[in-house]
């Protein structure tokens, strides 16, 4: 049984709600049906069928062609299955997913993973501000699962995260992890101003030898650690970047401990060139 | 004794070993070099020869290879038994604590696969405090470990570890002419049983001389002197050995499962008969309680006639 592909016939005029669009949402339901599953839009309710042409029919593997950042929530609260969007996403995509796989093959705009719980979310091109991070208003961001972003991460990326892994393979803005709670975050590209501020507890790497930390963090000199090592180890699937970050780790990493203004109990990691 | 299938010219009793039912974890130890996963390993298991005064049995199931553990280095898988997972986690917490915490490098991890659990003890729960609020918990590929921190760098080990129902008690004894005869038959059986998985031998070197009756003259002992096969005994007391024989050594096995239990008591029984004529082994039998106490029961013509 083929997968079950929405292909765009025509953008919207504003931004639509896109979160029915994933398999627990499709489950069971005919084609028809589906055709008329509601969309809210900006300042209507649109149908999938006045957006969407319709193509095969397992629901456990959705993909959506021609999506772009006017889809918000695309994957919201996620629980199975593999969700593919060819094309950008708006804000909030995957936010709180427990399970499945979302595929973003293209870019992302702000808060892709917000506050999500499990799962995997792989984001072949760049993300907006708050990848991982806290829902407004939510005292913790993402508690679980794996948010990998291939290209670029905004500002805030791991704002309050709390568990799971989050993995930019390029640059991050600043503040990455900011007031972060626990959880791993790897960052293979350039770091912006002031990584890990307000950080309690949890594990940021860096591949960015030189970059400047807050003075709130203290040195706490070269560690190879097994833990380090393990969690580099387990990572190392995730694609050749990572798996060079782990070899290069061996040895050790410039540590840093802090933020000592919450706690100091985090800890940065920074492999030399 | 009763009618005897013979092995190598050895005369194999109708009789059953008798085995209980215990709990059981398995322990994956690991170090910068095997000599310090051994340091660790053997101290964990230091008096842990029978449940009956050391609150559990224990033994090193299998030194392991770098490819063969969590973190790539070398290391010693450890089966733990004791009567209930209550007394299970009393004797990992403690020796946990004091065995492998304290050796320089190691880091202990659980081995029971999470599909086989029955339940899960505390590891890392436990030991983190140690840290003293320095300790760091790490979620890695799914499971929770705790990073504790030590004069060498890091205590790392699982949060918890998987338990599993086991059995305790396989057993053969080993009747032969002197006790050279009886030690070298044992030794062959040992080094036959110590490449199996899932088995371990607790008592020392895998070998017990003070096999054991329920109860005593003396009301404070539960257990007391196997009479019946005491060679300095024959003619006081009514015995089971056949005319010619001065030692008898037995081999206690501990299981994750029944099968495992009786490949090894087949294995053992085998390696220690070979050649036996020659070498002064005059017959192979099993400890049991009429079959009244322990609910297994390996019986020796069938694990010896079933298995190749």
């Amino acid at each position: 049984m083929t997968g079950l592909t929405f292909e765009l016939r025509s953008v919207p005029p504003g931004i639509v709600d896109g979160s029915v669009l994933q398999p627990a949402a499709l489950a069971g339901k005919s084609r028809a049906e589906i055709e008329r599953l509601p969309l809210a839009a900006w300042n209507e309710t649109l149908v999938v069928a006045d957006l969407f042409a319709l193509k095969g029919r397992d629901a456990q593997h959705v993909t959506i062609h021609g999506a772009c950042d006017r889809f918000e929530r695309l994957g919201a609260g996620l629980d199975g299955g593999t969700l593919t969007v060819v094309g950008g996403v708006g804000r909030y995509a995957g936010e709180g997913m427990r399970r499945g796989t979302l595929i973003i093959d293209g870019p992302a705009a702000s808060h892709v993973g917000a506050g999500m719980r499990g799962g995997l979310i792989d984001v072949t091109g760049d993300a907006g501000d708050f990848a991982g991070s806290a829902r407004p208003g939510a005292m913790a961001g993402m508690a679980g699962g794996t948010l990998r972003i291939r290209g670029d991460a905004g500002d805030r990326a791991g704002d309050r995260m709390r568990r799971g892994t989050l993995i930019v393979e390029g640059a991050v803005g600043g503040w990455c992890v900011s007031r972060m709670i626990a959880g791993t975050a790897l960052v293979l590209g350039a770091v912006g101003p002031h990584p890990g501020h307000q950080m309690r507890r949890g594990t940021l790497l860096l591949d960015a030898p030189g970059c400047e930390l807050l003075p709130t963090f203290n040195p706490n000199g070269r560690h190879d650690l097994l833990a380090i090592r393990l969690l580099l180890d387990s990572l190392a699937a995730h694609g050749p970047g990572v798996a060079d970050y782990g070899r290069r780790a061996i040895g050790g990493l410039d540590r840093w401990l802090g933020d000592l203004a919450a706690g100091g109990q985090g800890e940065i990691f920074v492999a030399r060139s | 004794m009763a009618e005897a299938l013979v092995l190598d010219g050895v005369a194999i009793e109708d009789t059953f070993a008798e085995a209980f039912g215990m709990r059981a974890t398995r322990l994956v130890v690991t170090a910068a070099s095997p000599t310090w996963a051994r340091h660790a390993a053997q101290t964990f298991t230091g008096f842990a020869t029978s449940v009956i005064a050391c609150g559990c049995e224990a033994a090193i199931e299998r030194e392991l290879q770098p490819g063969e553990t969590p973190d790539g280095r070398p290391g010693v898988s450890i089966l733990l038994f004791a009567l209930s997972a209550k007394d299970l986690q009393k004797q990992l917490d403690r020796r946990t604590g004091q065995c492998i915490l304290t050796c320089p490098t190691t880091a202990a991890y659980g081995g029971i696969a999470a599909d086989a659990a029955k339940e899960w003890l505390g590891l890392g729960r436990s030991l983190r405090y140690f840290g003293d609020g320095w300790q760091i918990a790490k979620r890695i590929a799914g499971r929770r470990y705790w990073r504790v921190p030590v004069m060498d760098g890091e205590f790392l080990c699982e949060d918890t570890v998987a338990t599993i129902k086991a059995i305790g008690g396989g057993n053969f004894l080993i009747v032969a002419r002197d006790q050279s005869a009886a030690l070298a038959a044992a030794e062959r059986a040992v080094a036959a049983i110590e490449p199996l998985w899932n088995v371990i031998l607790p008592f020392p070197g895998g070998v017990v001389r003070s096999g054991s009756k329920v109860g005593s003259k003396y009301r404070v002992l539960p257990a007391s002197t196997n009479d019946a096969y005491c060679p300095t005994l024959v003619g006081l007391v009514p015995t089971k050995l056949p005319p010619g024989a001065g030692a008898v050594l037995e081999l206690v096995i501990d299981g994750l499962d029944a099968d495992s239990i009786a490949l090894a008591m087949a294995e053992g029984i085998r390696a220690a008969c070979r050649d036996g004529t020659r070498r002064g082994v005059l017959a192979i039998t099993a400890g049991n309680y009429g079959g009244k106490l322990g609910p297994h029961h390996f019986h020796l013509h069938r694990i010896l006639g079933a298995l190749p």
